[in-house]
């Protein structure tokens, strides 16, 4: 016989706690892998749903402080890694003609040839632009003045005549929107130049991106290369959205993973603990005929790694089963195209590897403990000693609370970015299970004040074994503690962003019928200008209309950050379609009609302006410096927007198109008013939606995203509900000489029952309790942590039902965890119990 | 720490085989008030190799802590031990490990053999610890089987054997490494009457005829009445220590002691 095989020994004649203890780590690798796939998944899945927003990746060039110019101070950089093409891109308001109709519409000038071979640009029939009298036209635009293939445009050059221009492609409508941010013609680039009057002169050099290449890195590659004078953006609008929907989703996911890889480390942790403690007498025995702490450490770990493999192993299986069903039900929560989980067999292999490095490293402190155990008092029978709450102990929730805090603060104050919050989310829960053996004490001493006086003794009882070791039963509420406190801050977070943008929906968009360009809806940024001003009045003859409310959009940088200018005036005596950020409703009626310039919180954020600074705004080739005259909360394109008056955006920018309109109708006609808006947008190739079906979208939305967050919550509670289980299962092994000892001397089958059971509600809900407040703080943290990018602070409100929730799943999962523990208990051999070695 | 161990071996001749001096031991928040407990105070005591010396007192007395003590399983909260010239004081937990493994045999009341073991495994384990090769650990133990009457037994879990056959398997656990000295903390008290002497007939044969020093400690006078030499505890104290058959008091042994150090 050798050490490994009196390790062996030791399992098969207690296989109970070798799989007990294998089986925590099964379920923490597998916990971990299955967040991590279908996170990846989920990634992937974010990434295509941005990508179908976007079109191609891309970034854009421009100069940092006026609009148009002649490209020059532009390096090579087709050879960074990642960049498919450099394309020029000059954008001008054109008239066209067709027929007896005269259409405002977005030119964009290219090297249209260039791009379909990229593919970058998508025909549906034709061929690109390459004479001066050639034009490309969107589906949506031929459809709506019923032109095809060799037709002709007229084009209305500078010099005030028409140019007939041969329509030689149509454009799939989202490629070339995409491409043009809206543009519905292509021209090519010289002859634009040549018949709008900036010929030699662009807008942007765009960077069609690899769909492989990091955005990021691309930007930085690129960034470095420039001059001083010019520098690479992503390109406002849907490009944008698409980056910061992205960037949301990874910061989630990131916080959800490393919240599970936490929760993975307290199972493991624990349950290394209690297999180790519960085998005290036999080290110390072993001990005492001359094993040294050396060998006994050596022995455990070689015991951790062993079980580290087989659970690793198990459990990567497991979470690869698992990950599936999480990533459809992510993806159909979020609606992303072709999500589909990648098997990497690397994972096994990872997870078998790191399993037991992990297992290894939990086993590190019991193992500490049991090397150092006291030989008389594990000979002597007797009970493991009172724990302590130690000052080494006191200092890491000191210093956890210090560095959650110190991070939170660098967060919000800007010196850190948002993404350096999953970090404090992390300490901030560490920081709460390190202080949980200080109040846990009081907490379930004041618990156990609420167990019915007929079950005193087992009360008593079970509340001694809890206070007997508050550390332990530390690590054993921690798995809970996270569950809990990652269910009610995200459930609190999620709950509260969802209001706010409801709120701003209800406020910024009310109406009973909308008229929009195609795409959904606060993406609809594309300056179409095809139905012109004519529609208005064109709405608002239909009967049962009461009023009708333009709204222009278009793309232009402020202070070289890309952005969406909407253009919307505000009718007196209505209410206003904004919310004002420091100032009254009608302060800020007056300065928009007044003409003032008013910026999204999340644009002057990442300007870093307030009101009253000056900014360089560009748009359309026009560049001027105004000052920011007040700031409101919006989520259009991500809140990146300026507001303005109509008239004002006319006057400053030329832009007088109109994108989308806000219909009121009398409460009696609003059902009937379908057919003729309906025709109205099949006439101008818009986009009808009603209210019903504006609440639709905005519902399934909702109930997506809170979909999503009761997976994470229900695979944290899964998580959560087999480490009580297996900790419960472990505490009834390790305290099988004192339920026997307590059934020798009269204690029934059903006392026991209940102690066990009393014992794990006294944990559960100690650990609900502790959750539940390091739940609140997370969402407070989330909520300042997201101050950077929303620029305003989201209001917290405070939700019962997410509380009275994970308060119930607690319960319920606790008392289901003690049930086989307990059974487990009642069926301990008394003999066996009492002479347990 | 393990050169040290090895030098001081090395450096024989010693006269005594334990020499404890002034030993106290201390336990903090023992009492019921959580105060500290006194079990041990200032004992001083010598023993030489092949003496079979009992122990005995009151339960709660001290004389458990004081073998604990000369076998290095709790440190004194003052004074020293020396074992074969070794300062067990000046040994890390390692070291006292290795002397524990190598110089001591332990037998318990409650024999303390793993469940999961055959009795020749738990025998074995000492040497083990040691890692000495399988067929070597194989031999010595069964040979220290062999010399407790078990050898049919050999292969039987503890589960399988009588408390008898357990504590005489505990005996040969201790005897396997050909220890100094062999520590035995009321080894009768879980045995009947008949297995009680079989154990004590086993240990006197251990002292006469291999010349082993044990030192047992119990409060049952039948068994105190084998050894060759009696040391009564009270309150953690010596309150007699005689050589059995003669008159001579505690101070009578202590003179003698201190005369040959």
């Amino acid at each position: 016989m050798n050490r490994l095989s009196l390790l062996l020994r030791q399992w098969r004649n207690r296989p109970g706690r070798a799989i007990a203890t294998a089986a925590s780590v099964a379920v923490a690798v597998g916990a971990v892998v299955a967040t991590w796939l279908s996170a990846d998944a989920s990634r992937e899945g974010y990434r295509r749903l941005a990508e179908s927003i976007e079109g191609v990746p891309s970034i854009d060039i421009t100069p940092r402080e006026t609009g148009r110019w002649d490209g020059s101070g532009v390096p090579k950089l087709i050879d960074i890694p990642g960049v498919r093409a450099v394309v020029p891109l000059v954008y001008k308001p054109a008239l066209l003609r067709s027929d007896e109709r005269r259409i405002r519409e977005v030119a964009v000038g290219v090297d249209a040839g260039g791009l379909v071979d990229a593919g970058f640009l998508k025909l549906v029939e034709g061929r690109a632009c390459e004479e001066p009298d050639e034009i490309v036209v969107s589906r949506t635009l031929a459809d709506s003045l019923d032109k095809s293939l060799d037709d002709t445009l007229l084009f209305l050059s500078r010099r005030g005549g028409y140019r007939t221009m041969k329509i030689t492609g149509i454009a799939d409508t989202q490629s070339l929107s995409a491409l043009s941010d809206g543009g519905g013609v292509v021209v090519d680039i010289e002859a634009l130049g040549e018949l709008t009057g900036v010929r030699g002169l662009i807008d942007r050099f765009r960077l069609v991106l690899r769909p492989e290449a990091s955005r990021q890195a691309v930007l930085a590659a690129v960034n470095e290369r420039l001059p001083e004078k010019l520098h690479a953006i992503v390109p406002a609008g849907r490009a944008s959205m698409a980056h910061d929907m992205l960037n949301a989703a990874n910061l989630g996911l990131d916080f959800v993973t490393a919240l599970t890889v936490a929760m993975a480390w307290f199972i493991v942790g624990n349950a290394m603990l209690m297999n180790v403690t519960e085998r005290r007498r036999a080290f110390a025995l072993q001990r005492v005929l001359g094993a040294t702490t050396r060998q006994i450490s050596r022995m455990l770990f070689w015991e951790a790694a062993a079980i580290g493999a087989v659970g690793a192993g198990f459990g990567a299986v497991g979470g690869i089963l698992a990950a599936g069903p999480i990533a459809k039900g992510i993806a159909r929560a979020i609606r992303a195209p072709d999500f589909a989980i990648a098997y990497n067999p690397w994972i096994v292999v990872a997870a078998v590897l790191i399993g037991p490095a992990v297992a290894v490293l939990a086993a590190w402190w019991p193992t500490r403990q049991a090397a150092k155990v006291d030989l008389l008092e594990s000979l002597a029978h007797m009970a493991p000693p009172p724990e302590n709450i130690s000052w080494k102990l006191v200092t890491t929730a000191a210093v956890l609370w210090s560095l959650a805090v110190g991070i939170l603060v660098a967060v919000v104050t800007g010196v850190l970015p948002p993404r350096s919050a999953v970090p404090a989310g992390i300490a901030t829960t560490l920081a709460f299970i390190a202080t949980t053996p200080v109040v846990l004490p009081l907490l379930a001493r004041l618990l156990a004040g609420f167990v019915p006086s007929k079950w005193r003794i087992e009360g008593a009882l079970a509340l001694e074994q809890i206070l007997r070791q508050p550390v332990r039963t530390a690590l054993t509420t921690g798995v809970l503690v996270v569950a809990v406190s990652n269910g009610v801050g995200l459930g609190h977070a999620i709950r509260d962003n969802v209001d706010d943008v409801l709120a701003w929906y209800a406020k910024a968009l009310k109406a009973d019928w909308m008229l929009l360009q195609a795409g959904a809806l606060g993406v609809s940024r594309e300056t179409s200008p095809s139905a012109g001003s004519g529609i208005v009045e064109e709405v608002s003859a239909i009967e049962g209309v009461e009023t009708v409310q333009p709204i222009s959009i278009a793309i232009g940088s402020a202070g070289g950050v890309a952005c969406v200018i909407v253009a919307r005036d505000m009718p007196p005596n209505e209410q206003l379609p904004l919310e004002a950020v420091g100032m009254s409703d009608d302060e800020l009626r007056t300065i928009v009609d007044e003409g003032g310039l008013v910026a999204g919180t999340a644009l002057a954020q990442r300007l870093k302006v307030k009101a009253g600074d000056e900014v360089t705004v560009s748009a359309f080739g026009r560049t001027i410096r105004a000052n920011v005259a007040a700031l409101v909360v919006d989520y259009t394109a991500g809140g990146t927007s300026l507001f303005m008056s109509r008239e004002a955006a006319r006057r400053i920018f030329g832009i007088d198109s109109v994108d989308a309109l806000l219909i009121e109708s009398s409460p009696a006609a609003a059902a009937g008013l379908r057919e003729p808006l309906e025709a109205v947008a099949k006439r101008h190739g818009l986009l009808l939606q009603s209210h019903a079906d504006l609440h639709a979208t905005i519902d399934r939305i909702i109930n997506g995203i809170v979909g999503a967050l009761w997976s994470i919550l229900g695979l944290g509670f899964i998580v959560g509900s087999l480490g009580v289980a297996n900790t419960v299962t472990m505490n009834v092994l390790e305290k099988r000489r004192t339920l026997g000892l307590l059934r020798a001397v009269g204690m029934t089958a059903r006392q026991v029952t209940r102690l066990v059971v009393i014992e794990s509600l006294l944990l559960g809900l100690s650990g609900c309790i502790i959750g539940i407040l390091g739940g609140i703080a997370s969402a407070w943290f989330i909520q300042l942590s997201s101050q950077p990018l929303l620029g305003h602070p989201v209001s917290m409100s405070f939700r019962p039902e997410v509380i009275l929730s994970n308060l119930a799943a607690a319960i319920a999962i606790t008392a289901i965890a003690a049930w086989l523990p307990a059974r487990r208990a009642v069926r301990l051999d008394l003999l066996d119990s009492i002479a347990a070695e | 720490m393990m050169a040290l161990v090895s030098e001081a071996w090395r450096l024989q001749p010693i006269v005594s085989l334990i020499l404890a001096e002034h030993l106290t031991k201390t336990f903090d928040a023992a009492g019921h008030d959580g105060s500290p407990v006194t079990a041990v105070r200032d004992v001083d005591l010598a023993i030489d190799a092949g003496e079979f010396v009992a122990i005995t007192g009151a339960s709660g007395s001290g004389k458990s802590t004081i073998l604990h003590m000369l076998g290095g399983i709790t440190r004194p909260t003052s004074g020293r031990v020396m074992l074969e010239g070794v300062d067990l004081a000046k040994l890390d937990d390692d070291a006292l490990a290795l002397v524990r493994r190598r110089r001591i045999g332990f037998i318990f009341q409650r024999y303390n053999l793993l469940p999961e073991l055959s009795l020749l495994e738990n025998v074995a384990l000492p040497l083990v610890f040691d890692g000495v090769k399988e067929s070597a650990c194989h031999k010595a133990a069964m040979e220290a089987i062999e010399s407790v009457g078990l050898a049919p037994r050999a292969s039987h879990r503890p589960d399988a054997l009588s408390g008898g056959e357990q504590q005489r398997g505990a005996i040969a656990r201790a005897l396997v490494t050909r220890p100094a000295v062999v520590l035995a903390d009321e080894p009768t008290g879980a045995l009947d009457t008949v297995n009680s002497r079989h154990v004590i007939e086993l240990l006197s044969c251990l002292v006469k005829d291999r010349g082993q020093t044990v030192v047992l400690v119990t409060h049952d006078q039948t068994t105190a009445a084998a050894a060759g030499r009696l040391i009564r505890v009270v309150d953690g104290r010596i309150a007699s220590d005689t050589l059995v058959g003669d008159a001579d008091d505690h101070s009578v042994v202590s003179s003698a002691r201190t005369a040959v150090r």
